[in-house]
Parts: C-alpha cells; structure tokens; sequence
C-alpha cells in the first residue's frame, strides 16, 4: 500500500520532467530550422554547416576540441552555472510564494559590489588563514546586500500593495547606477594595469575561493568550492520548501493569499521575508562569481544589466521552480553557451544561436503548460508511457478508460 | 443522452446514464453533491467528452466536441459563476461572440431592438445599457438567460441558478422558466433543491452516485419521495434538537462599526450583540445586508472602526486573525474557494490550515508528515469526505459539496469555544445539510457557543434559538425562532419592520 502511495505522489513529477524534455528536443528542431534557414542565407555558410552546427551545439563542452580543452570548458561551465543557480534559486523562491523577482538583476548587482568591495578592504596580510575569513565575510556581506535590495520591492509590495515588479525593475536600474558611482575613481579599480574599465581581481588580496583541486581536474578553468555551496543551497531550499511549516506557509501564501490571511498566516511578512531571502540567493551568486578570485567586474553596469540575474527566470522556468530541477537547468543553460561558443569557433555562425535555441525552449516551456491544459489526451499519453503500458495502475483516468473499453 | 458514462481518475462521474428531454419541458436533474449533474451537462454542453455514449437531437445522432458544437445546436448554457464582462454592458455582453458586423465595425442597432424584443417577450426586464458590475446577481443571471436566447437556443440548462439569488429573485426566475418551456424551449434544471423542482419542473430524473436512478413525473411524488430518491434513504426536514440551555458569555460584540470597502457609509454600523456557550444565535437578513463585513470584522479579516469584541471575555478588538484563533474562534467562511482552502494544496494539507505550526504536526519547523496525514484520514472518515485519492486529493478537485464537508471538520474538530457557521450549508444536498445540521446541534450540546450567519429561511427557522435580523448593516430586530411566522421575518429582513434594538451599554 506505502509503494503505490509513493508512486502516486512520484507521477507529477516525471510528468513536469518529461514536459522540461518535449520543450528542449522542440527548442532544438526550431534551432536546427534556424540553422538551416541562416546557413542558406549567409552565401559564406555551406548549408550542410547547419548540420555540423547543430551538432557543436548539442555537444556543448564535449565539441571543444582536444581532451584537455574539454575538462577546461567542463570546468567552465559548472564555474558559469554556479551563479545562475543561485538566481535561478531566487527566482524560483518568489514564484513558489506568487512573486516574480524580476529583480534578481539588481540584487546580484549590490550583491557584487559589496562582495568586492569587501573581499579588497579588509587586509589579509597575505595570510591564507584571513584570505579564508575575509572570503566568507565577502560572501556574507554580498548576501546581506542583496537581503536589503529585494527587501525594497517586498516591502513595496507587502504593505503599500504596489506590484513588486514594477518595484524591481526601478531597483534594478538604482542598482546599476549606483554600483558605477560607487567605483568610479575609487581604488578598487585595475588602474596598475590599465585596466580602468574592471575592478582589480580579489586575490590581489589573497581573497579567493578554495578550489579544493578541481584545478587539476579541469585546468584552465576557473572551478571551485562554490559550486557544491550552490547546489547544497538548492538541496536546503528544496528541504524549506517542501519539509517546513515556513514552506507550507510560503506555498499557501503563493497560492491564495485570502486563504492564508483567513487560516492566521502573516502573509505580509512572508511577502518580505521572500523577497529578502530571494535578494539574498540571487546575491550569493554574484559572491561566488566574483570571489573566484580571477574574474574581473565591469563596473561600468550603469547602461546595462547583468545576464545572469534575468536568466535566473528561465532557469527557474524550465526548472518548474523545483529547486532541485534548477541545478540541472542552470548546468544545461551553460551547456547550450558552451556549444554556443564552440559554433561560434568552428563554424561560420556566431555565438547568439545557442542563445536563440535557448529563447526558443522557454517559449515552449510556456507551450508545454498550455499542451497540458488544454489537450489532456497528450497528457494522458505521456503518463501512460510513464506509467508502463501493460502495467496495470487503476489510479489512472487512461487506463481506467482502457479496461471500461475491454469489458463492454 | 444515451448511456452516457464518465469517468475521472479514482471515481465514475456518470456510470451509463440515459436522458430524454422534451419539447417545451422543465426537466430537472436531481441529485447530491458529486452525484454526477454536473458533469453530465457538461457533457451535454461539450465541456467534458464522454468515453461511451452518445447524443441525440430531433432524434438524430450529434456529435458535441466543444461549447461551440452545443451552440450550433441550439444547446446554451447558464454557469453557477457567471461568465460575464463585469465592465461592458448588457448589450455588450449579449453580442459578444455574436457579433453583427458592418464594414468591421459593430452595429448594434439591430442588436439593441432584439434584445428589447426578446426581453419583453420572455418578461426579462433588463436595461441594455448597464453595466455588469452594476446590476444585482439576479439581473446579471437574466442577462445570462438572453444571451441563451439571442442565439436562438432551443435547450436551455440551468446550472444550480438559484443557489446565487434571494426568495423573490427564485420567483421571479421561477416564472421566467415557465414563460420559456411555454414557448417551446426545452430546459433542463439542475438543482437539489425539493422545493423549487416541485414548483416548477414537469419531469424529474435523479442521479445517485453517478448512477441513473429514474425519471418522475414531479406533481405525482412528494418532496420525501424524491429526497429518499435522491439520497438513497429517508431524510427528516426537521431538525431534531431540545430546548437551548445557554450557559456563560463567550462572544460579546458592543457597537461593532466595520466601516465599507466600497461605499462612504459604514457596512456593518454599531452593531452588538452576545453569544452565550451553548446557544445557535443566527444572523438572518437578505444577501448584501453587511452579513459578510461583519464577519470580516469579527474573524479579523477587515479592521473595525469602532466598537469592542470580547472573546471570553478577553478584549481581541485588534487581536490579529491568528489570535483570535487560537483564542477559540472557529470560522466556517462564506466563501470556500476564496477562504476556505488553498485550492492548489492537498486535502492532508488543507487539513491542517490553521494548526501546521503546533507542535502536533511539526517538529522545529519540519511538518510532521505522518500525523498529517493519520489526522486527515481520520477526519476523512468521521465527516465523510469524498474524493478520488483521500488525503492526497487536490482540494481543487473535489466537489463543491466535499470541500465545504472538509472545511466543516477542520474547523469543527479544532479546539473552540464559539463557532462562526457563514452559510455553512451553502450548496449542499439535503443528506449532506441534515449532517451538517446535526453536527452544529451537537455542538451546541456540548457547550459551544454557535454564531450562525445564513440566508436560508429553512436553515435560519429551523437551526437558531435566537434570530438576529441584519438589514443595511444594523440589526434590526431580536425574535424567537419558535414564535415568529416566516411572513414576519421577512417583514424584518425586508426593512420593512424593526424594533428599537437595545444598545450594547455595560451590563455588568
């Protein structure tokens, strides 16, 4: 009896699973149509490139050449998806509660600004010991700010009633100004080298996040300890969300708000408690990017916003807001960027189809939904193929049907 | 219909049931909550798709893959909850879908004249120029009639009209249908209500669990024969209960003023009243009398603007929800779907709404899965609730007469002193009311004081040991439910009558 119960509450997922996996094999034929339609377009590309192309693409990190450039774009891809995790996180955490934290932006912004500005003014002293201190206390100080950037918009929204994404989107620009007029002309710039335009780099100070040796599993790239922090971040979100009374409450907050005010809840604190913890993962990320030790930060933000906080929306998307489906988004975004990379490399296309291909598949990812709804025989078809065709599983409308259909 | 069978995951909505719907008739479909009415009109009108079966029309065969097959064929449809544009007119919302058309643009001249003839043929007295969000329910569901008859549908389903309206609205649609079948339109009627089928249907068909049970011919049964029909057993109208035998003060309400969301003046004004444990006090009056913000500001869902509330006598005037709660108020809401439950959340977790946190169901912030789900198996068994997958069904997925069963456990298995019962029988079959009914009884038995707010005469007449009348948010009026006529009530509920209420000055 536990077994088919357990079956029962399993069915929904594999279907959410199985709709993520129609909406990329979709995405990638349109892609392929793209391809093809550039390739016989652009008099330089053969149009039998778009097959080639296509190829690069699905291959992602493996298409990169030789064995050891292969464990370099591995390496690569896990250190770029890290931070989009954690946005992916935050996104995923507002829409559990009914919020859309288009904001993430922003708060990875504040969240890079003091983590740098952190890690480059507390001396170390060279010491490894206090780099190790300083890293955690950047990462803190990253955290909080990006706490006190989504608090703006869950306030907004908590108490004054004013639609939190109008909110963030104000944040996002105050934020983008604001961290170019924190360090323009200030000393954190890479001025020795000529390098103006970026920060200098945190290990300057000896400020950097222990790679535990996956250096040497994948040379040249810049891996290290934060992406194991970033997926345990989404196994304890998975927990909170699913385990908790604060996620039994963020849920029923999400999903009728007049439900939760008449059972007691406080659903204006969980409004802003969302938006603050939401702020403070997308933050996190950018702590983790730019404590790495070897990436620079292009200060001058004030005419454009970073990518990874907007693509922490069709990470969370794709992922169906499932903590844990936000790690494997997050790592196959960045496995279609590499293959994007390598296109761009072995081929006449640029780097911007696989961004296509990607734009493609959350646009299906939103079809798949409608799929659903409104024509459940395609559904049922799936679960049926789930399910196991000749298994007998009387829990199911198609199979229910198929028997009523043998005995009359 | 012909042998007509659908099913759902874990259940058989309609198990091979067969009707037949003549012309110019009012044939009703009765049946309980869940027995299947619904779904088959839905089937009817192309909303569902039936596994096995098969329609005819004018005896031949149709098929009815969508709403728009079942317009086609002259088959329209009134929903429960209107499908209305709340800011375009009535005339807008007629055409709608329907347009006429001049060079692309509208022209509704031609359209404005038919429906001013058809409203005065059919005695539908609706201005086409209103707004929806103007007009009272009972208008806007005329406006649902004429949308029927602008598309010149021939059979006509009416999906529970009456659950939405007041007495005088129910005559009025009342004569309205029989005006319609006397033109030739065929109306099928779905309702659990005995005495409106009696009034005004010719034939009767009654589904039980999803299974036919028979069709009659409704002047030749009485109201008993068809509720023992429908349920399946005999069922008492009456409500079996002794004398009251109030005890202490639980509730104390001392000029209570709620001010309106929507309008200058106060909805609920100076209002006070007491309850005493093991007591029903009913708040009787018509729907809109500020029944509803007075409840909003007694749960503490709205802020009051003046006046005091004490809860065993403690004073809980700006006490928040939760408080109040655990301070022993249970709140059975009007609205089920918009208070009730969280519709996306299971029943187990439905269940347990208000008490998640307790250390019963949680354990340092991790909820408690087994004792849940122990917890809500056993109120699934002692209320009988049912659904498809027990405590694992999707509230959502219920039927409405099992969601209110289930709201009815929680909040009356939660510990409390007073209950607030806001139409608790809203909806319901006569078996599942009689249930609810004697459960409320036994809850005044055992010392709970009962605060009961309800728009049913029956329920008010036969539940209460004393009736509040609520009329343009005051209470106009205390009388003895064993004394007062209903004619007198209605005076009362009307406006038309009211007694000087004594003001809630210190008593002690």
């Amino acid at each position: 009896m536990k077994n088919t119960k357990d079956k029962k509450l399993k069915l929904p997922k594999m279907e959410g699973f199985i709709s993520a996996l129609i909406c990329i094999v979709c995405g990638i034929l349109v892609g392929f149509v793209i391809l093809l339609l550039l390739a016989a377009f652009t008099p330089s590309i053969p149009v039998g490139e778009a097959l080639s192309g296509l190829g690069i693409i699905l291959g992602g990190p493996f298409a990169s050449g030789s064995g050891a450039d292969v464990m370099t774009a591995i390496g690569t891809m896990f250190f770029e998806a890290t931070p989009l995790i954690m946005t992916g996180l935050s996104v995923a955490l507002a829409f559990k509660n009914g919020l859309f934290n288009i904001g993430a932006p922003g708060q990875y912004l504040m969240g890079t600004a003091a983590s740098i500005i952190t890690a480059l003014s507390i001396p170390t002293g060279g010491s490894a010991f206090a780099g190790f201190i300083v890293w955690i206390a950047a990462i803190l100080a990253g955290t909080v700010a990006g706490v006190i950037w989504g608090m703006i918009p869950g306030f907004f929204k908590a108490f004054l009633g004013v639609n939190e994404v109008i909110v963030c989107i104000m944040t996002n620009w105050i934020a983008a100004n604001l961290v170019s007029w924190i360090f323009k002309g200030s000393r954190y710039l890479n001025v020795a080298s000529g390098h103006t335009a970026y920060t200098l780099k945190t290990s300057v100070n000896g400020v950097a996040a222990p790679k535990l040796g996956l250096d040497k599993i994948f040379p040249g790239s810049n891996i290290d300890i934060s992406i194991f922090i970033a997926i345990a971040m989404a196994v304890v979100l998975y927990i909170v969300i699913n385990r908790t009374t604060f996620g039994y409450e963020l849920k029923a907050c999400g999903s009728n708000r007049d439900a939760a005010k008449y059972a007691g809840m406080n659903v204006k604190r969980n409004i802003m408690l969302s938006m603050m913890i939401s702020g403070g993962l997308a933050a996190m990320g950018a702590s983790f990017f730019y404590l790495n030790g070897n990436i620079e930060f292009a200060w001058e933000t004030y005419s454009s916003l970073p990518d990874t906080g907007f693509n922490g929306i069709p990470v969370a998307l794709l992922a169906g807001s499932d903590p844990i489906g936000v790690v494997f988004s997050s790592v196959f975004l960045r496995y279609l960027g590499k293959g994007g990379y390598n296109l761009a490399g072995y081929t006449g296309f640029n780097e911007y189809v696989s961004d296509l291909i990607v734009a493609v598949i959350i646009y299906f990812a939103g079809f798949a939904n409608f799929i659903r709804s409104y024509f459940p025989e395609v559904g049922a078809f799936f679960r049926r193929i789930i399910a196991g065709k000749g298994k007998k599983d009387a829990d199911t409308a198609e199979t229910l049907t198929a028997k009523g259909g043998e005995n009359r | 219909m012909r042998n007509i069978t659908k099913r759902f995951p874990g259940i058989v909505a309609n198990d091979n049931i067969t009707l037949r719907l003549r012309r110019g008739e009012i044939h009703a479909l009765l049946g309980e909550n869940g027995a299947g009415k619904s779904t088959l009109m839905s089937v009817l009108f192309g909303l569902y798709k039936a596994e096995e079966g098969k329609i005819y029309k004018d005896g031949k065969e149709v098929e009815i893959k969508n709403p728009n097959d079942a317009t086609a064929l002259g088959i329209g449809m009134v929903h429960q909850h209107f499908k209305l544009v709340e800011v375009f007119s009535v005339l807008d919302n007629i055409i709608l879908g329907a347009e006429e058309t001049k060079f692309g643009f509208l022209s509704k001249k031609a359209a404005r004249k038919r429906v001013v003839e058809l409203s005065e043929k059919y005695g539908l007295a609706v201005d086409p120029d209103a707004k929806i969000e103007d007009i009272t329910v009972g208008m806007q569901q005329r406006v649902e009639i004429l949308k029927m008859l602008y598309r010149d549908n021939e059979v006509l389903i009416f999906d529970e009209p009456t659950a939405v309206l007041t007495p005088q609205e129910i005559d009025e649609l009342m004569i309205i249908m029989k005006n319609l079948a006397s033109e030739g339109k065929s109306i099928l009627f779905i309702s659990h209500k005995l005495n409106e089928i009696k009034a005004v249907s010719d034939r009767c068909s009654i589904l039980r669990k999803g299974k036919y049970i028979g069709t009659v011919d409704t002047d030749k049964v009485t109201k008993e024969e068809l509720s023992s029909m429908m349920v399946g057993r005999e069922v008492k109208f009456a409500v079996d209960k002794a004398d009251a035998n109030p005890g202490k003060t639980v509730l104390e309400i001392r000029n209570m003023t709620v001010p309106s969301k929507i309008r200058k003046r106060d909805a609920v004004h100076d209002v006070s009243l007491e309850v005493r444990a093991g007591e029903i006090v009913c708040i009787a009056g018509i729907d809109g009398n500020g029944q509803t913000d007075f409840v909003y500001g007694l749960t503490g869902l709205a802020p009051v603007s003046g006046g005091t509330l004490l809860l065993n006598g403690k004073d809980i005037t700006s006490a928040s929800v939760r408080q109040r709660m655990t301070g022993g108020m249970s709140h059975i809401p009007e609205d089920r779907h918009k208070h009730g439950l969280v519709l996306d959340y299971t029943v187990e977790q439905n269940m347990v709404l208000q008490r998640y946190f307790e250390p019963e169901f949680s354990d340092h912030g991790f909820i408690r899965f087994n004792e849940v789900r122990k917890y809500s198996d056993s109120l699934i068994n002692e209320y009988d609730v049912r659904s498809g997958r027990g405590s694992l069904t999707a509230a959502r997925a219920m039927s409405g007469g099992n969601q209110q069963k289930a709201i009815v456990a929680r909040e009356m298995d939660r510990k409390h002193d007073l209950l607030i019962a806001v139409q608790p029988t809203r909806g319901l079959d006569v078996g599942a009311i009689e249930a609810i009914h004697k459960r409320i009884v036994a809850q005044r038995d055992v010392g709970c004081a009962v605060l009961l707010v309800s728009l049913e005469l029956d329920e008010v007449m036969n539940l209460s040991d004393r009736i509040l009348v609520m009329y343009e948010g005051e209470l106009v009026g205390e009388l003895n439910p064993k004394t007062v006529s209903v004619e007198e009530l209605g005076l009362y509920m009307a406006g038309a009558k009211r007694d000087n209420m004594k003001r809630g000055e210190d008593k002690t």
